[in-house]
C-alpha cells in the first residue's frame, strides 16, 4: 500500500507519471525538485521507513547503464546492469540495498526511454558480441511490475538486439504481463531462493518458495527461459539438510533442461553495510552469525564458505551441465 | 521523551495544561517545561525560525536528548481558504527565503489530513494554497540535527486565512484553536512514541557492557568490538552468562577473540 508519493517536478506532467498517478487516487502526492531532497537525506531511519515507504518518481540524469562486476557475469564477457527501480517491496534481512541506501522508499526512475537509448547504444558497440544487461541489482525486476509497466516496456527493444541478453532477477509471481505475450529468446527471468525455513526467517514480505516455483512452473511452460540464483547461501548447523531439500524440491517441479543457467555465492556484505544492517538490526540472527571480514567484506570464515559453496555445487551440476553453472568468484 | 516546540505563550498553554507541564525555572534563555514523569517537554521559542532553532539546540543542551526522542513544532498558521480550526500535519515544509524544501517523514496513519507549508520571515496577508507560518523551517533544519527524520514533525492548525486575515487573530483565539485540537496532538505523539520505543530498543547498550570495561582494558576500537560481540552474544546465548565465559581472561584482546571464536564455533541457526 503506498501512501505517500513524491513526483520530480520535472517529471510531473510525464504520461508515465500521470498513469501511475491514477492508480493511487488516494495516496498523498508531494513535488519535490530531485529526488535526493528526500532519499539521501541523512538522519533517516531505514527500518522505520520501511513500515510504510513512499513511492518517488523521478527521472534518472545519468548512469542509467553501467558495468556490473565480471564476477557476476553468466557467460558472456560484457556485462552491464540497469536499474529503473531503487529499492524493494521485499523486506529481505540479508539484502544490501539496506545497507547502501538511506531511505526505504521505492524510486521509480520513469524515463525509460532514456534508459533504451542507453541500452540500445552500449548495444551497438558490441554487435558482434554477445553482452549481458542485468535488471534486479537495486531493485526486484518484477514486484512493481502491474504499477511500473517496466517489462511491457523493454521486453520490445530486448527482443529487436539478438546479440543482448536480459535478466530479470526476481523473487516476485507477478508474471501476468511476461505470460500474456510471446517469450523472447533472449530474456532470462531468474529467481532467487533460499531453503524455505530460512526464507521464512529472512525474507519477509517475498512470495513463499512454493508460489516462486509455481510462477517459475508457468513461465516454462509458456516458454520463457528460467534462470536460478542460490544467491546469498545461508549458513545454518542444518544448511546441508535445507539446501538438498531445496535443490530436490527445485529440480523436481522445473525442467532442468529449461534452465538458463544457475549462480551461487555465499552471504557477504561490503564492511559499511554490514556494520549499518546490525546496528539497524540488532536482534537479527542472521548478523550474529560465524564471521570473517576479508578485503574490506564480511562474510562467513573461509572453512565454511568452501564447505557451503563445494556441497552445492556438487548437487547443483548433478542437474544442471556444468557450461550452464557459475558460482560467484568473490573473495568473501 | 516527546519535545513540543511553540512559538507563543498562547500555542503553549493548551498543551502545558494537557500534560501537566511545569516550568524549569533554572533555564532562563528560553522558557522550558516538563512532565513531572519527564516524559512531555515543551519549549517556547519565541517567534521566527532563528528562535525556533536555537530553541531547540538550548533545549537538546539543557535536557540531554537523544536521537530516538521525538520533536513536534505545534502552531498557527495561515493559509488561503482552509476554515480556521483545521488541522495539518506537515509534508513539505519550504523556506520563504532560499526556498530549501524538507519532506517530514510520514510511516504512520496520520489522523489529520496534510499539507506543505512556507516559512516567511514576515506575517503576510498574501495567502496561497499552502500553509504559511514563521518557525518550521528553523525547528525542522536544527531537530532533523539531532534526531531522526521519522520522528521531527509540524502540526499547525489554521488560524487566519483570506476571509479572516491576520489582524483578527489574537491571544485568546490561539488558546482555543490549539485547546481544540489537543487530541489530535495527543494521537500523534502517541504513534511516534511506539516507533521511538522500537529505535530505543535497538540502541540499548548490552547489560555486561559497563562490568566489562570497568574490569579489563579496552581501546577505543575494542570497546566499539566489545559492544557489537556483546550484541550479538545476547541474540546467540541469552541465557550463558558471558562474564563467566571470559572470567579467567586477563586482556580486552583476549576477550575480544574469545567472545569471536565461540561466535564462530558454536552450533548455530537462524530458525
Amino acid at each position: 500500500m503506498i501512501n505517500t508519493i513524491y513526483i520530480e517536478e520535472e517529471i510531473a506532467k510525464h504520461p508515465r507519471t500521470l498513469a501511475i498517478l491514477e492508480r493511487f487516487p488516494d495516496a498523498s502526492k508531494i513535488t519535490c525538485e530531485r529526488y535526493g531532497e528526500i532519499f539521501n537525506r541523512k538522519a533517516q531511519n531505514f527500518r522505520l521507513q520501511k513500515k510504510q515507504p513512499a513511492l518517488i518518481l523521478a527521472r534518472k540524469h545519468k548512469g542509467r547503464v553501467l558495468p556490473s562486476p565480471k564476477q557476476y557475469a553468466i557467460g558472456a564477457e560484457h556485462n552491464y546492469y540497469f536499474s529503473h527501480m531503487l529499492n524493494c517491496l521485499y523486506d529481505c534481512r540479508y539484502c544490501f540495498l539496506q545497507g547502501m541506501f538511506q531511505s526505504a522508499h521505492y524510486v521509480l526512475f520513469i524515463n525509460y526511454e532514456d534508459f533504451i537509448d542507453e541500452l540500445k547504444s552500449i548495444s551497438d558497440q558490441h554487435i558482434n558480441e554477445p553482452v549481458h544487461f542485468f535488471s534486479g541489482y537495486d531493485c526486484d525486476s518484477l514486484a512493481l511490475d502491474p504499477v511500473t509497466d517496466f517489462s511491457n516496456t523493454f521486453l520490445p527493444f530486448f527482443e529487436t538486439e539478438p546479440n543482448a541478453l536480459l535478466e530479470l532477477r526476481t523473487k516476485s509471481t507477478q508474471i501476468r504481463a511476461l505470460l500474456k505475450r510471446e517469450p523472447i529468446k533472449n530474456c532470462v527471468i531468474a529467481f532467487s531462493f533460499t531453503p524455505d525455513k530460512i526464507a521464512k526467517a529472512l525474507e519477509h514480505k517475498a512470495p513463499s518458495i512454493d508460489k516462486r516455483l509455481n510462477a517459475i512452473q508457468d513461465l516454462q511452460q509458456a516458454g520463457w527461459q528460467i534462470g536460478l540464483r542460490f544467491d546469498p547461501l545461508i549458513y545454518t548447523d542444518e544448511y546441508q539438510r535445507d539446501y538438498l531439500e531445496l535443490f530436490e524440491t527445485i529440480f523436481s517441479r522445473i525442467k532442468p533442461e529449461l534452465t538458463h543457467s544457475v549462480s551461487l555465492g555465499s552471504f557477504r556484505l561490503p564492511r559499511d553495510y554490514f556494520r549499518k544492517l546490525e546496528k539497524l538490526y540488532p536482534d537479527e540472527m542472521l548478523f550474529a552469525s560465524p564471521q570473517a571480514e576479508e578485503n574490506n567484506n564480511i562474510g562467513y570464515p573461509k572453512d565454511i564458505r568452501e564447505e557451503m559453496l563445494g556441497f552445492c555445487k556438487d548437487i547443483i551440476t548433478q542437474h544442471i551441465p556444468g557450461n550452464r553453472f557459475f558460482p560467484c568468484h568473490e573473495m568473501i | 521523551m516527546v519535545h513540543f516546540f511553540c512559538a507563543l505563550p498562547c500555542e503553549a498553554n493548551p498543551l502545558i495544561q494537557q500534560f501537566k507541564l511545569t516550568e524549569l525555572k533554572q533555564f532562563d534563555l528560553f522558557r522550558l517545561y516538563q512532565s513531572k514523569d519527564k516524559q512531555f517537554t515543551l519549549t517556547i521559542t519565541g517567534i521566527g525560525k532563528l528562535n525556533a532553532a536555537s530553541a531547540v539546540s538550548y533545549q537538546h543542551a539543557c535536557l540531554d536528548t537523544k536521537a530516538s526522542d521525538i520533536w513536534l513544532n505545534i502552531g498557527v498558521a495561515g493559509h488561503a481558504n482552509l476554515d480556521i480550526g483545521e488541522v495539518r500535519l506537515i509534508n513539505k515544509i519550504t523556506d520563504g527565503q532560499d526556498n530549501t524544501s524538507w519532506y517530514p517523514q510520514i510511516i504512520f496513519d496520520s489522523p489529520c489530513k496534510q499539507a506543505s507549508l512556507i516559512t516567511l520571515d514576515k506575517p503576510s496577508n498574501d495567502y496561497q494554497e499552502t500553509l504559511f507560518d514563521m518557525e518550521a523551517s528553523g525547528f525542522y533544519q536544527m531537530a532533523t540535527r539531532l534526531g531522526m527524520a521519522e520522528l521531527i514533525h509540524c502540526l499547525k492548525i489554521i488560524s487566519d486565512n483570506a476571509q479572516q486575515p491576520t489582524h483578527t487573530v489574537n491571544a485568546e483565539s490561539v488558546k482555543k484553536l490549539i485547546a481544540a485540537q489537543t487530541e489530535t496532538i495527543e494521537t500523534i505523539a502517541e504513534l511516534l512514541v511506539s516507533q521511538a520505543s522500537e529505535m530505543e530498543s535497538i540502541n540499548a547498550v548490552p547489560s555486561h557492557y559497563a562490568a566489562f570495561v570497568e574490569r579489563w582494558h579496552f581501546t577505543q576500537t575494542e570497546q566499539i568490538q566489545l559492544l557489537r560481540l556483546l550484541r550479538q552474544w545476547t541474540v546467540r546465548f541469552p541465557d550463558k552468562d558471558v562474564i563467566a565465559s571470559v572470567i579467567k581472561l586477563k586482556t580486552g584482546k583476549t576477550i575480544l577473540n574469545t567472545l569471536q571464536n565461540d561466535l564462530n564455533k558454536t552450533a548455530f541457526s537462524i530458525y
